[in-house]
This record gives C-alpha cells, structure tokens and sequence, in this order.
C-alpha cells in the first residue's frame, strides 16, 4: 500500500486564522460559533454562525491580487499559502505540472451569485456587472490557487453538500496513488453569506438562536444546524516523495472510502448504514480494527438528524459502554460547511503531530436530548496514533478516513 | 497504476436531451444533419441583453416525461439530467431492480444546477409583492442531481460532483474511467446537466461574449458563443462486466487528462500552453500516439480568442501537418454552450462518431479564418473510417479536460429508443 503524508497545513477559520491560532483554540475548544455582524439578520430566526474574524487577506498577497477575489477566494488562496509555506516546498525547484490543485466547496461564492443577480434585477440587462460573474463559479478558489502559485496541473473542484472537501481528498489521494502527480494541495473553503444564510433560514435549516452581544455563544446539539465558514488547504504528497525531500509530516493518510445514502433531497440517510459501512470499509482498507482507533471525530451538526445516527452508529461499531465512548464533533466550534471537511482533517493533523488529543464530548452528547449541555473534555497528555474522520450529508453519502502518526510500512515517522 | 493490471472501461449506455434531439436517436439524426438549435428562449425574458438567443430544449413540459404525476419539485437541470439518466440505463440494460444491487457510482459534472430556481425565489423575494416559496432552495446545490439519480436508483456507491464550469462533465467522464480503472467500482453514472439560467445568461452576456444571432465556430466572422441547455449521460462500465453481460459497447474510454493554465479567470493562456498540455497529457495516458488520433470534438466555443487558441493548441500536439489531417468539429454550432453538461454532450456526439463512424459537422462555418485553417467538416456531417477521437473541454479559470475515445470492441444491439 502507497501512504500519503500530509506535509503542510493552512487554515482560516472561525477559530483562528492561521495554523497556530486555529491549533491553540481548537485544544481549549474555544468556540468560533458568535453573533453575526456583517449583514443584517434582524428579519431572521437566528443571528449566529461559525464564521472567521479579524482575516485580513493582506497579510498573504498584495491587495491587487485579491482585488477582485471574493471572500472565498481570498481565504482559499490566503490557506494555499500558508500551507505551501508550512511544507517547505520550493516551487522553482519542482515540475508544477506535477501538482494539483483540487478543492471541495458547497455553494463557491454565494455573494457574488447575489451581487450579479441583484445587478442585473436593479440595473436591467445591460447594467449586470460583467466583473462580478467569473467569481460565481464554484473552481474559482482553484483557479485563484494556481494562478497564484502558477501551479499547472490537474484542478477540480467538487460540490457535494457537507462532504465537498472530503470528496477533494478522496480525488487526491485517486492522483497520487496513480502516480499522476506527486503533490497535492487539497482544499476546503466557504463563505458565510447573507444570501447563503437567508436561505437556510427560508428552508428551515437553521437553530433558532438568537443573541444580543457578543456573548460566547454553547448552544445545545439538536433543533437545527449551525452555519459555518473558513478555508483550509493541506499539502499532500505520496510518502516515498516526502521522505525523499526530508519533508515535516503531521501524520499520514492510510484510507479514505466514500459510500453513497439513500434518502430524499435535503434529508439525512435514516438509519446510518451507508455511514457505518463507510467506517468499515476505511478500516478494513487501512488495516485498522476498531480498537486501536484512539480519536474518533465525527461530523455532527447541531442538527440532531445528524447527531443521533452517529450516535447510534458509532455505538454499533466500537461495541464499548457510552462512557468509555468520546468523540470530536468540531462542527460545534466551528458550524457546518462544505469545505470544513479539510479543516477538521487539519486538526486531525496537528493532534498526531504534537501528541496532544483534541477535545471531546461524550458520546452521550449526539443524542442530543433537550436536558443536555455541551460540556467539552480537555485532555492534556496522550499518545494519539490513529484517528478516525466521518462525515455525512444530507442529500446522501458518507465519507470515512484513516489519519496515523506513522505509515504502514515504516515503524516511525521522524517527528522533526 | 501498473498499466497492465488496469482495467479497461467502455460505454455501454448513452442518454441525452438536448435543443436538437430529446433521445440518442433523435439526438444522433440532427446532429449529422447539421441542424441548428438555437432560438428564442422562453424560459425567461431576454429582451434588452446585447444576445437574446439561446439553445433551449423544445419540450414544453418536462415533466410528462415520467408519466402524467410526473415528478414533482425538481429544478429544470435536475429534471433534464433524470430524462437522460433514464435513457441511457434504459438502453444499457440497467434499469431498476437489477441496478440496485450493485454498487454503482455516480460521478457528474455541475454547472449552475438549480439556478432558474433560485432565480424565482430571488426576483419574487426582491420585488416584495408577495411572499417568495422557499422549496425551490432545496435544489440549488450543484450535487442535487447526483444526489437524486443516487436515490432513485438506489445506487450507494461513490457519489461525486464536478464544479469546474465548462469542463465539469468532462472531467466527470475522467473520474469515473478512475474508479473503474482502479477496481473501485464496475460500472459509474456519469455526465452532467445544465438548464439555461439568467445567471450565466446575463454574465456572458455582460462579459460580451455570445453572437447576437448565433455561433459560428471557426468561422472568420464569428462574435462568440450562444449559450444551449441538455443533459447527457454515458454509462462506463469496465470492458469485462460489459462482456460478461452482453453490453453493447458504444465506444471505450482510454483516458484523460485535467490541468490549469493558472494564467486567467476567463481568458485562455494565448501561447496555448494549457490546452497542448491537456491533449498530450490525456493521449499519454490513453497510450496513443498523436498519428493514430482521427477525430477532435474541439471545445470551440465561437469567440475570438477560443478558436484560434484552440487552433494553435492542436497544432502544437500533432503538428503542422498532423493536425492538417485531423477533422476537428464543434458541435457547440448545432446544441450552444451548455456549459457544465458540455463535455457531457459533447462526449456522446464523440461517442456517436465512433460508434456510427460518422463525423457530425461544425455548421454555420462560411468563411474561413486564417487563424483556424483547419478541417472543422464545415456544414455537412462525413462518413469516414474513425478510430480514435479526442474531446476537449476548456473552462473558466484555465481549466482544461481532455478525454481520449476509442472504437468500441464490439456492436451487439441497436440503440433502444426513448420507448
């Protein structure tokens, strides 16, 4: 079997922007779920959301490159640099055809779909603003990502609801196991938009909360979704490579396998076992038995629909007492969005690099019973080796990936 | 992927729906006549735009097509992609039952998937006379079509969505020859749909990009594009489960190749480094040499800047010479841009070539250009012995899919039609 090593990490995200600040927070779980303040959210049933403060783009370009970027694009691009620059890569010195570009997003820019659409609805159909119409294809972060870095080789995007980045890993990971390139950057990224928002409010998405300050905000999991927003790029490269180029490794990718949920459009799968065998088949593919999985983090939602049947399925699969049973659903930190599969791969990544486990919440926590309250577990010192990422969606499918500290075939990877 | 133990995928079931032909046959017959699909559009108003025209499919209800109850609160796109999804298990013999058992995937290629929806709930929203229906919101996320062929078919295999504007479905075609080459799966769902949105309407339009009256690939006097709608669907299945059951092999996929220009959001790199690359990628990996190529299914769009960029791109991959003895036609001159299922349509009218050994034309062509002063088969479709065809998709953001084609192996049944 082929491993593939992550090498570096870029993120902006509601709880930091950039690795460092994401890493710290992401260990006191420090929620990025607060009051919204950039639109107006006065007409709807909540006014909160997991969304990213204080990211200024020109701390990674120059304001003429991100002129006309959206936000999407400029969080993207502005995590392809931090990551690149993570990983020790020197682009001058490598065949950039060989690199691809691949990244998963649920809508790409909302905002200027919207922006457009209102152009041309006030100003008639000579008046639409021609600049505004190439950022609402969803590849615009990609694109943005290979122009910035002149980077030639395969690039896609892919939207399939809250499984979008990790659709992109699974394309990644099918390149760089074909030897078709030796180095991936591979993205998640979404905007919070006031369009995006008032349409999940329209459809009734969304928790209703609704905050006054800024206070912090620990909702209960259950009764509705929480919006989320960020970007993440991960570098990700066959092993033999890295360890050639001497290259830092966060941990290594053993598996990842997608299955597809039965269910109408808007819905979650009902009874989870697309997701359960999603998890079997990522273990059995990487050699793994439920046991020796110290981490399991899981992509609940607040919506409750989501939270139970990965109770319930979680429950079936690791066969321990509730108690003895954690889990990290980094979606209550940071909402829900297409692209933050990679974000919580990220964090994935850093807890086997440092040693240090994540937060958790007993599993007990996704029933989401009304009489319950999020309580977050620190954890200081453990041995973290192998961990295990599930994700589903509505309107069906269900990811399941493999992360370890080291590969299959080496006892140890160098922790440099 | 050792090459040798890689497995080879064929097309074993087609399916299509676009403004010259609602089905393979229908498809197939105006698509070698060289007829035109462009017209006025009525799905929404077009008066004022510097374009008013469009390639809308005919049918004026959709939805008779499953029965007088139909199917209910699906976005147009979504609803042209289950009419050609229908079609193309029908003709590859795996309708219902037999479908749900195995572990099939579906892989499409988005564009603006429920727009027209969304539009609707937007302009009634905006105007504020009256409360605007939230159900048509349900469908605007790309995937909403993978998602309902999926679960209509009961298929619980891999699930994907393409979104790279105009070579989305091309690339689809790339991920599932992937899966099946890779023994992940035996059979993939792949191609994708596009309905005709005031969106893309409007910004290509806005970015003075499409012919006033209609395309004119390759042409000296051409203007731009004109912008079509359809769905397309090609079954891939791996050659030995299609022998195994009997399948007719249309024509079988020998590989593709993605890349990036990484040079500008809309305008293709002029020196063509992009598109070459992509074309001699994609025959690499097919294992074919540039003199065994016949056919091109070119992107050829229609503006200034694609054709003659595409030109020169073709002429770096086979040479002066070669690509002189390459017909080349865009079929985008018959059925418009139909941007994410383009290379969906694009690959059954390459797919059809082979398949009946017939070159469908490039109409409109009159004068011809010195910057495209290659065979495009000008306005009548020719019969002539093809082989191996390549299919390019050009995208927004300098992203570039070319698909190789070969002759399928054997040609066991005619093609079903739609009843």
């Amino acid at each position: 079997m082929i491993d593939i090593a992550i090498t570096g990490i870029g993120v902006m995200s509601p709880l930091g922007v950039g690795r460092k600040a994401f890493w710290e927070n992401c260990r006191r779980a420090k929620t990025g779920i607060k009051k919204i303040t950039s639109f107006d959210t006065s007409s709807l049933r909540s006014n909160i959301a997991g969304w990213v403060e204080d990211f200024d783009p020109r701390q990674f370009m120059s304001p003429g490159v991100y002129r006309r970027m959206s936000r999407i694009s400029r969080m993207a691009v502005a995590s392809s640099v931090e990551a690149m620059k993570d990983s020790g890569l020197i682009l001058d010195s490598i065949d950039r055809e060989r690199i691809a570009v691949i990244m998963g997003t649920s809508y790409g820019s909302s905002s200027h779909v919207e922006d457009f659409y209102i152009s041309l609805l006030k100003d008639g159909p000579r008046g639409a603003q021609p600049f505004l119409f190439p950022e609402t294809v969803p590849n615009a972060p990609a694109s943005h990502i290979a122009m910035f870095h002149g980077i030639t080789g395969p690039n896609t995007t892919f939207c399939q609801n809250e499984i979008s980045a990790e659709n992109a890993i699974l394309y990644a990971q099918n390149l760089l196991l074909q030897n078709q390139v030796n180095i991936a950057l591979v993205g998640g990224a979404d905007e919070l938009s006031a369009i995006l928002y008032s349409c999940y409010n329209a459809v009734g998405a969304l928790k209703k909360i609704k905050v006054e300050n800024d206070e912090l905000v620990n909702p209960k999991p259950g009764d509705g979704l929480i919006l989320g927003e960020g970007a993440g790029v991960l570098v990700m490269e066959r092993l033999d490579f890295a360890l050639e180029r001497n290259a830092k490794i966060y941990g290594i990718l053993r598996s990842g396998v997608i299955t597809g949920g039965i269910t109408s459009v808007g819905h979650y799968e009902v009874e989870g076992e697309q997701m359960a065998r999603a998890m079997s088949l990522a273990m059995k593919k990487a050699n793994i038995n439920p046991d020796e999985i110290d981490q399991i983090n899981v992509s609940a939602n607040f919506s409750g629909e989501l939270d139970r049947m990965e109770y319930n399925q979680l429950k079936k699969i690791f066969r321990k007492p509730t108690k003895d049973l954690s889990v990290t659903p980094l979606k209550y930190l940071i909402g829900d969005f297409g692209g933050a599969g990679v974000i919580r791969a990220a964090a994935i990544l850093l807890s086997l690099y440092h040693q240090l486990p994540l937060p958790t919440v007993s599993i007990e926590m996704l029933k989401a019973e009304p009489q319950c309250s999020l309580e977050w577990n620190l954890h200081s010192i453990d041995k973290t080796q192998v961990a295990l990422m599930t994700t589903t969606t509505f309107g069906g499918g269900s990811t399941s990936f493999i992360f370890t500290k080291d590969g299959s075939s080496l006892k140890s990877v160098a922790n440099s | 992927m050792n090459k040798n133990t890689a497995k080879r995928v064929v097309v074993t079931g087609l399916g299509i729906i676009t403004a010259i032909g609602e089905s393979t046959p229908t498809f197939q017959k105006a698509l070698f006549n060289g007829e035109c699909g462009i017209g006025p559009v009525s799905l929404f108003d077009t008066t004022g735009f510097p374009c008013e025209v469009a390639a809308q499919v005919k049918i004026k209800d959709l939805k008779t097509f499953f029965g007088a109850t139909g199917i209910k609160r699906v976005s147009r796109c979504d609803l042209l992609g289950l009419i050609a999804t229908h079609e193309a298990l029908l003709d590859s013999d795996l309708e219902s039952e037999r479908c749900s058992q195995k572990d099939i995937g579906v892989v499409l290629g988005g564009g603006a998937g429920g727009m027209l929806s969304w539009e609707k709930f937007r302009r009634t929203s905006w105007l504020k006379k009256t409360k605007a229906r939230p159900s048509p919101l349900l469908s605007i996320a790309q995937c909403t079509l993978t998602d309902l062929i999926a679960s209509r078919y009961r298929l619980i295999g891999s699930r994907a969505t393409i979104s790279t504007a105009c070579s989305s479905s091309a690339t689809s075609i790339g991920y599932g020859f992937d899966l099946i080459r890779s023994g992940v799966h035996e059979i993939v769902i792949t191609g994708g749909s596009e309905s005709l949105s005031e969106l893309t309407f409007a910004g290509f339009n806005a970015l003075r990009l499409m012919d006033p009256e209609y395309c004119r690939p390759f042409d000296k006097s051409r203007r731009g594009l004109s912008l079509g709608e359809g769905a397309a669907i090609l079954i891939l299945e791996s050659y030995e489960s299609a022998e195994h059951r009997g399948a007719t092999m249309y024509a079988e996929v020998l590989g593709y190749a993605t890349n990036s220009d990484a040079f500008h959001m809309t305008s293709p790199d002029p020196e063509a480094m992009g598109m070459s690359r992509a074309m001699t990628k994609a025959l690499g990996t097919a294992n074919v040499s540039i003199d065994q190529v016949d056919y091109i299914n070119a992107h050829g769009t229609a503006t200034k800047i694609n054709d003659q960029v595409e030109t020169k791109a073709i002429k770096r991959v086979f040479g002066e010479k070669g690509a002189r003895a390459l017909a080349i036609s865009s079929t985008k001159s018959m059925v418009g841009h139909c941007l994410g299922a383009a290379g969906a349509i694009e690959a059954v009218a390459t797919v059809l070539a082979l398949s009946k050994q017939v070159i469908p034309p490039t109409i409109h062509l009159e004068n011809s250009d010195p910057d495209c002063d290659l065979d495009y088969v000008p306005n009548n479709s020719r019969t002539q012995e093809i082989h191996i065809a390549l299919n390019n998709s050009f995208a927004f953001g300098g992203n570039n899919t070319s698909v190789v084609f070969g002759r399928g192996q054997a040609q066991k049944k005619k093609i079903k039609s739609w009843e």
